[in-house]
């Protein structure tokens, strides 16, 4: 066993590295589940159904044009693009999760005593390949 | 972020205040009236992933006038520690350009009585929360 530091997560959004602005970073995948409960069970019986998932990433703002995340991302709202989340880092045999996600939401954030950030909010569509990092 | 960069690009912008003379580092002998950039408590690293932000939250800036009884030193100290104007540590600070990093905002000015050879000193203590890239 070894622990691993969150500094080193990468992840990118529609084939660009976000890694530098981004602060943390979510991948949650979750399961239907039907209640197949009947006569003479003394307990709810469960089965699981379909696949789900949400992805969320919030940072610190950067005026960098093109891959900074206002000028990604923004444009990026209510399409379909590709996920990738390294948890360990890049590397080869190391573990990712690629996966399409429909972006759901960008919010910038500005208080007045702090740096701006902004965060993101993204829906799985479809299944998550977790193959490791070639 | 180096820190050593960021300590002398802070004093250059400091230096182009008229009449204020800037230490880069704390000096042996200071001379006052003058502003003298310190070491800050705390440089914190990786607040991005993959290295993409370090922070210094309190760089010191030490503003020191004259004797604490001297009108003359209040009216030098209030000058710079006014929140916009020519003389203004705050302004003139944050509307610089640099390259050493990316934003700097003057937090606070917190007053003090510093002795310098045997004779205490007016002097303000600025907070310069400091952002730039990791690398």
């Amino acid at each position: 066993m070894a622990l691993r530091h969150g500094k080193d997560t990468v992840i990118k959004l529609s084939g660009t590295d976000l890694s530098t602005y981004v602060t943390t970073s979510e991948l949650s995948r979750t399961s239907d589940s039907h209640d197949v409960t009947t006569y003479g069970n003394t307990a709810h019986v469960y089965q699981g159904g379909l696949l789900d998932g949400k992805a969320t990433m919030s940072g610190v703002y950067d005026t960098t044009a093109v891959s900074g995340p206002r000028a990604l991302i923004r444009p990026l709202i209510g399409t379909v693009v590709a996920l990738i989340r390294q948890p360990e880092g890049a590397g080869t045999t190391k573990p990712q999760d690629l996966v399409q996600v429909l972006v759901t939401s960008y919010v910038e954030t500005n208080p007045v005593a702090d740096m701006v950030t902004w965060s993101c909010e993204m829906q799985c569509s479809g299944a998550v390949n977790s193959a490791a990092q070639p | 972020m180096d820190l050593g960069n960021v300590m002398q690009a802070v004093a250059d912008r400091l230096g182009t205040i008229a009449g204020l003379r800037v230490y880069a580092y704390p000096p042996d002998v200071v001379q006052p009236p003058a502003a003298i950039v310190t070491y800050p408590g705390t440089l914190t690293f990786d607040e991005t992933y993959g290295r993409g932000m370090d922070r210094i939250e309190d760089l010191g800036v030490v503003l020191l006038v004259g004797k604490v009884s001297d009108r003359a030193s209040r009216d030098l100290i209030t000058k710079w520690v006014k929140g916009s104007g020519a003389f203004s540590v705050k302004a003139v600070l944050e509307s610089g350009t640099y390259t050493a990093f990316d934003t700097i905002r003057v937090v606070k000015a917190e007053f003090d009585i510093i002795t310098v050879a045997g004779v205490e000193h007016l002097a303000a203590t600025l907070t310069l929360d400091i952002a730039g890239t990791g690398a």
